[in-house]
């Protein structure tokens, strides 16, 4: 079968390497500044053709190259995950002043998170060739969180009492996001910022 | 144990004053609902004693805008002796006793002491500030969004609840949630203030926290 991306995929597969680059040159620059790693690793992925496919049947879309690249927003994702909470801002700034690259949205799950506890920050990119990616920003608390609830929303059969799972899922977000706040408060001490 | 009697009869609060007064509890008084109002949101009071018929603001109205307030101190109602009604609003709007007039200082006295005994009992397992939420069950803190708490967070964050726009001081709050615990200091008081001050900012709530590293600290809202 036809690659689903047609004459785009290889614009994607360049743009998610112009990011890639782009972020690791942030990266450096972060750390000049602030005299420490604010960002732990960077994750980088291209939807999955199955994924893609999917998303366009749930919408109703023909998917056709053309179609799939105007209306799906996340082909190329790009997940950037700092341990501190004060570094996802840093961190967001920064992608704000990405060279050659527009902000066409932000969501702020972080501030105000999902119902069910998700919480990120993503912002949709668009470089000068008009392509379109995701980048999502988290502390690695968040990060963990989201890999078991995919984990959740994916499986198909799952034994265990789903109820019981998504409400303690909801505490432990909760909780980890007070974690969070409270390690940030004992650096922000340790620091004399406090 | 301190006590606010509110009264607008001049001698019978003069007379309930000598009284407690000489049972060795400290003693304010007032003769308006409205100058009792201004007191109890400034003072702490172990128990309160309102008349429901005053000038400027009656007893009800006092006693719903303190239980709004969170302020759950034990209040004592004096009402005349036919009104039921009286005594049916005043229980709805949150008092704890009530005592129809004329009565025996006696009784007087033995329900002021039942009802300090059980005073604490009396608060709610969630309470609301300014469009914030503090539940007891869980402990959990939500406005906008939701973040649980530490059992020490949360009882600090109780206190201050409890007390919304009253400066607590750095002594009172080691002594009502450190109760029993040595070796606590202001350093440690201070870190879990700085705590809930970034948490009530990430369930975006308008409710602050103000007060420098040493106190006094105050809970109120933008």
């Amino acid at each position: 079968m036809e690659n689903v991306y047609g004459e785009h995929y290889g614009r994607l597969i360049a743009l998610q390497e112009e990011l890639q680059s782009k972020i690791a040159l942030m990266d450096q620059e972060l750390e000049r500044e602030n005299d420490s790693r604010l960002i732990d690793h960077v994750m980088v992925r291209l939807k999955s053709e199955e994924s893609v496919l999917e998303k366009c049947a749930k919408r109703g879309l023909t998917p056709t190259p053309d179609v799939i690249v105007t209306n799906i927003h996340d082909i190329v994702g790009i997940r950037i995950v700092s341990t501190f909470l004060d570094d996802t801002l840093k961190v967001i700034d920064a992608v704000r002043r990405l060279p050659s690259i527009t902000i066409v949205e932000e969501k702020d799950y972080i501030s105000n998170a999902k119902p069910n506890g998700y919480r990120s920050y993503h912002m949709i990119v668009r470089n000068e060739e008009g392509y379109l990616a995701e980048i999502q920003i988290r502390t690695i608390s968040m990060d963990t969180w989201a890999a078991l609830e995919h984990d959740i929303k994916y499986k198909k059969d799952i034994k265990a009492n789903k109820e019981l799972i998504t409400s303690e899922l909801k505490r432990c977000a909760d909780e980890l996001a007070s974690t969070d706040i409270s390690m940030q408060t004992i650096r922000n001490m340790i620091n004399g910022q406090i | 144990m301190k006590i606010l009697i509110a009264e607008d009869t001049k001698d019978l609060n003069h007379a309930v004053g000598v009284l407690l007064t000489h049972e060795g509890y400290d003693v304010d008084q007032v003769y308006d609902g409205q100058e009792a109002l201004d007191l109890i949101l400034t003072t702490g009071y172990d128990a309160i004693i309102l008349d429901i018929m005053m000038p400027r603001l009656d007893g009800i109205s006092v006693l719903t805008t303190l239980r709004e307030r969170n302020i759950m101190t034990p209040v004592m109602l004096l009402t005349a002796k036919a009104d039921v009604d009286d005594r049916v609003a005043g229980l709805d709007a949150g008092a704890d006793d009530y005592l129809p007039k004329p009565f025996a200082m006696k009784e007087l006295l033995a329900r002021i002491r039942a009802m300090i005994r059980r005073g604490g009992d009396y608060s709610s397992d969630k309470l609301i500030y300014a469009g914030l939420c503090l539940n007891g069950d869980d402990l959990s803190l939500s406005s906008g969004n939701t973040v649980r708490l530490s059992i020490k967070e949360y009882e600090l964050m109780r206190e201050l609840m409890l007390n919304p726009e009253r400066p607590l001081t750095m002594a009172h709050i080691l002594e009502k949630v450190w109760k029993s615990e040595q070796d606590i200091g202001d350093e440690a008081v201070w870190l879990y203030i700085s705590y809930l001050k970034n948490k009530l900012r990430s369930v975006v709530s308008p409710v602050v926290i103000l007060g420098e590293k040493e106190g006094p600290f105050t809970l109120t809202h933008e």
